[in-house]
């Protein structure tokens, strides 16, 4: 290649076309220029992640112990056992991150359409305000619920004398005077944890709406409850769907919430996932029940995304 | 009455944002706290008095600073590598069409539609039958992996919204193509590349799941936490939480105010 | 600034394919040394694809780009005396005006821009915007910014891809003497790449009007309006009433033509087809040639004149002129330009009128093509 000081212009008269064998190997050169790009990623993807997907599908299906070792008897059993042993977390894990996912949408979405539409000049401010936790380690944040929700703290105190946990337990979603180690802590953890997720993608799909949409609708005659959910709401669309993914996916497969929030009747599939994986130690069983929980993930998104008709999300 | 109802709907919508936000920010307020507390027992759950013996000594508890820099350490390298990998993709799969195409973009997509948990136990069982070792190249690598996804998501949106003429341009300017990389397609794409960068850190240096299964017995911060929350939580914990927040805050705020400035001399 | 002479650009058998698709059709055409020099067309013509061959941007399929009979179909953009100024500008939005301009001399190795750099920013009067980015800037001023950064390399010729298209009609008519001025100044070869025929007209020395990946005319404004040679030029630059005619008499200087019952004579030497006696060609003649008389006073026009009767159909009043629209019974729809001097007050819609021109106006063409063509086109990219 010629340095750029070598070639003002008019251009040297040392540099002669090239003749056109040459020029066909740099358009064959350049063909390959995409692949070279994708080559390292790709295969970090490939060995890290694909591999090991295929490597589990394998052990699900192997038999043995730890001391024998393991292996491959296609035992498709393992399957049946785990579901049938563990179709309560599994149900358990689909309710409670659908129940967070509602939840995060319901409050999520006034935060996004304060920031995109009300914030004015606060709007970064609250912008910083929404992503800054994230820089405190989710893992404490999630051990201050415990102080917030604990027995004798000022929450369950006022939820008490307004005789609300009488009724939550009357629903199952709390037990006696507590919140600490139920159902309605664990669903409110996984909330908190995942409403940024929610909201983000909100607000994205929020601020792109031209304002003077609002105005139109309103020109038309259109009051402010039918102007959102005739045309506010459907153009944030993308962003609904966008922010139920990211809320229910990680929260499927979540254990921190009902390990630290909860007590063994709130077990998720998580939990028994990871304490099959590292103590039981009894991986078939880990690999398949994280097997049926991707295919079942991998389902319901799929069906979701179609019906939401909003494929180019992918 | 009336007044007041009629003022209540009109800044409804405000209102309830107002409250979500409270929600959100409500845990980090009780670190704040709790981070003056001197708790009776092993763990910091209940108010007792007031004391600034955690802040006069942060790294007061066995293990803790130690695994924060580690954490630091890991963050950095893995956004480091996810940023490099992801950035390359990004540029392949937004400037080039080639036949592989849709079944990158599946290979992109599919980590983040993927319960952490999978991942974690996937990789953990592919590194417990090679026999490696786990520890800090293990968690490194995958971080790497599940942060390598979002890079190429925040980059690719980037580089598809730069106007292809400006690299033209740049060309027809005597600008080889080296020249043209460094000189108008690298700046033009570096804000998408912070972005990426920027969630790469906070992913790998608060990740949980995936650390517990490959880290070994490793201890990342996160992983402190966690088995401090089984033996006892110590001050500090809060502390460190605390002053992450506000450092972040602080360089957000100070970096908005720097560019405002830019902007109007 | 110094004096920099042109080069001439030389095009030989140029083509360019998308798979299956021809988005230029081989091409000769020499642009001359110093000249101004327009492709016009609509847009997917091939003119802004034939103007990035030359820069370098698009590699042709066939054929050979030549500058002052150097062949540089090879050589990539960066290595080419050319430079470009881009539709819409592509100025760096993350680099200042200064910057910007001083980007092709510093990647050419030159460390002192700055007097160069400065006295560009004077010649488009934009010194005191020297540090802002481009977005601060108003369109017009962009425009400037675009064709500095081109200039200060003193290319050996510019090439202007619709560089006007984004400014409103005022600012347009501004920069389009401010670019003629410029040309002139530094003696630069342009060549300038538009839709809008005006635009072409007023500033080119030679145009060429492209269609469908060809080169349909090529010539000095005057001349390609006065005498098309094919139905698209004659519609898309100006209008053109086109009239099918069944010629009578073939041979000698005039050719004698009808339609419907009415006669027509036309010069042989503006008949831009073989005419054979029973043959059909198109008559052509431009409306604002056209005069127009009440039918009362038909009795008036002066012998020798082609005439056509017919009747108004609409009259569209635009200041300058009027505009008419005449239902003529072997001729069809014709349009009319009258000045605004001495106006009939009978001249409305419905009255009866008489339509005469010199015969000296009228042009023929080869009635094989499509009638309409180009004259959509040219309102749509209008």
């Amino acid at each position: 290649m010629t340095t750029s000081t070598e070639a003002p212009p008019p251009a040297a008269p040392g540099d002669a076309p090239e003749d056109a064998p040459r020029a066909r190997g740099r358009a064959a050169r350049k063909r390959l220029v995409p692949y070279w790009l994708l080559l390292p990623g790709i295969l970090w993807l490939v060995v890290f992640f694909a591999a090991p997907l295929v490597y589990q599908a394998s052990t699900s299906v192997q038999t043995g112990s730890l001391e024998e070792g393991f292996k491959v008897t296609w035992h498709f059993a393992t399957y049946w056992d785990a579901l049938g042993e563990y179709w309560p977390q599994f149900l358990r894990s689909v309710g409670y991150a659908a129940t967070a996912t509602v939840l995060c949408l319901v409050l999520g979405y006034p935060l996004a359409y304060l920031i995109a539409f009300k914030a004015g000049r606060w709007r970064n401010l609250v912008m910083i305000l929404v992503i800054a936790p994230f820089f405190t380690s989710f893992l404490i944040r999630t051990l201050a619920w415990k102080t917030i929700l604990a027995d004798g703290g000022p929450v369950v105190g006022v939820l008490n004398s307004l005789h609300v946990l009488d009724v939550t337990s009357w629903l199952g979603l709390t037990e006696g005077q507590r919140l600490l180690a139920t159902p309605l802590a664990v669903v409110c953890g996984l909330t908190y944890n995942f409403l940024p997720f929610m909201v983000l993608p909100l607000y994205t799909s929020l601020e792109r709406i031209d304002p003077r949409l609002h105005e139109a609708a309103g020109d038309l005659y259109a009051r402010p409850v039918t102007t959102f959910r005739r045309v506010t709401f459907p153009l944030s669309m993308p962003g609904v769907v966008a922010g139920t993914l990211l809320t229910f996916i990680p929260a499927a497969g979540d254990y921190i919430n009902a390990e630290l929030l909860g007590s063994t009747d709130q077990k998720m599939i998580g939990n028994v996932i990871q304490s099959q994986f590292l103590r039981v130690l009894d991986y078939p069983t880990a690999a398949a029940l994280s097997f049926i929980l991707m295919a079942a993930i991998l389902a319901m998104v799929t069906i979701y995304i179609r019906k939401s008709g909003t494929e180019d999300l992918v | 009455m009336r007044a007041v109802l009629r003022w209540l709907r009109r800044h409804l919508v405000v209102l309830a944002g107002l409250a979500t936000l409270a929600y959100l920010l409500l845990p980090n307020l009780v670190v704040l706290v709790f981070s003056f507390n001197k708790p009776n027992g092993r763990f910091n759950y209940e108010w007792q008095r007031f004391s600034t013996d955690a802040w006069s000594d942060p790294c007061g508890v066995a293990d803790l600073c130690g695994s924060l820099g580690l954490s630091l350490q890991i963050a950095v390298w893995s956004t480091v590598g996810a940023t490099v990998l992801g950035t390359m993709i990004a540029f392949a799969l937004a400037r080039y069409r080639f036949r592989a195409r849709p079944a990158v973009n599946t290979l992109i997509f599919l980590p983040m539609a993927m319960p952490e948990v999978v991942m974690a136990a996937s990789l953990a069982t592919l590194f417990l039958n090679m026999g490696i070792r786990f520890g800090f190249w293990t968690i490194l690598i995958a971080h790497v992996m599940f942060c390598l996804s979002f890079v190429v998501t925040a980059v690719k949106a980037r580089v598809m919204s730069m106007d292809p003429r400006l690299e033209q341009a740049a060309q027809d300017l005597y600008a080889s193509p080296a020249q043209t990389f460094l000189r108008v397609t690298l700046p033009i794409a570096a804000p998408g590349i912070a972005a990426g960068a920027l969630l790469s850190f906070a992913l790998s240096f608060d990740d949980f799941i995936i650390t517990n299964f490959n880290a070994g017995s490793t201890v990342t911060f996160p992983m402190f936490v966690w088995g401090s929350a089984q033996r006892g939580t110590p001050v500090q914990i809060n502390v460190i939480g605390t002053a992450m927040f506000l450092i972040a805050v602080l360089c957000v705020l100070g970096a908005q105010l720097l560019s405002g400035r830019r902007k109007r001399s | 600034m110094t004096q920099t002479s042109g080069g001439d650009v030389r095009l030989s058998g140029i083509s360019k394919t998308y798979g299956s698709f021809t988005a230029v059709h081989p091409l000769d055409l020499t642009v001359p040394a110093g000249s101004f020099f327009a492709l016009l067309g609509a847009s997917g013509c091939g003119k802004t694809t034939t103007l990035r061959m030359i820069a370098g941007l698009e590699d042709p399929s066939t054929g050979t780009v030549e500058l002052d009979g150097r062949d540089v179909t090879a050589l990539p953009p960066y290595k080419r005396p050319v430079n470009t100024v881009f539709q819409n500008y592509a100025l760096f939005p993350h680099l200042d005006i200064y910057e910007n301009i001083a980007f092709g001399l510093r990647r050419r190795g030159i460390k002192s821009v700055k007097k160069q750099v400065e006295e560009m920013l004077d010649l488009v009067e934009l010194g005191p915007m020297a540090r802002r980015k481009p977005q601060q800037l108003s369109g017009g001023q962009q425009q400037r910014v675009a064709v500095a950064r081109a200039l200060i390399n003193h290319p050996r010729v510019l090439l202007l891809d619709e560089p006007l298209g984004a400014l409103d009609l005022k600012l347009r008519r501004q920069m389009q003497l401010e670019l003629k001025r410029i040309q002139t100044e530094v003696g630069i070869t342009f060549v300038h790449v538009t839709h809008d025929q005006e635009e072409a007209l007023t500033m080119a020395d030679t145009v060429a009007v492209m269609n469908g990946g060809r080169v349909e005319q090529l010539g000095a404004p005057a001349d390609l309006y006065e005498n098309p040679a094919t139905t698209f030029v004659a519609n898309f630059l100006g209008t053109s009433n086109l009239i099918e005619a069944e010629v009578v008499t073939a041979g000698g200087d005039e050719l004698l033509l009808t339609a419907g019952e009415t006669k027509l004579r036309l010069p042989a030497g503006r008949c831009r087809t073989t005419a054979r006696t029973g043959g059909t060609v198109l008559a052509g003649v431009r409306p604002e040639k056209i005069s127009l008389t009440h039918a009362d006073d038909a009795g008036g026009i002066a012998e020798g004149r082609n005439r056509l009767p017919g009747r108004i159909r609409d009259a569209g009043f635009l200041g300058v002129s009027t505009q008419y629209v005449i239902e003529s019974p072997g001729a069809g729809r014709l349009s009319v330009y009258e000045q605004n001097v001495e106006r009939d007050p009978r001249l409305v819609p419905g009255a009866d009128v008489v339509l005469h021109w010199s015969p000296a106006h009228t042009f023929g063409l080869d009635a094989s093509q499509d009638i309409g063509a180009g004259a959509d086109t040219g309102e749509e990219a209008a």
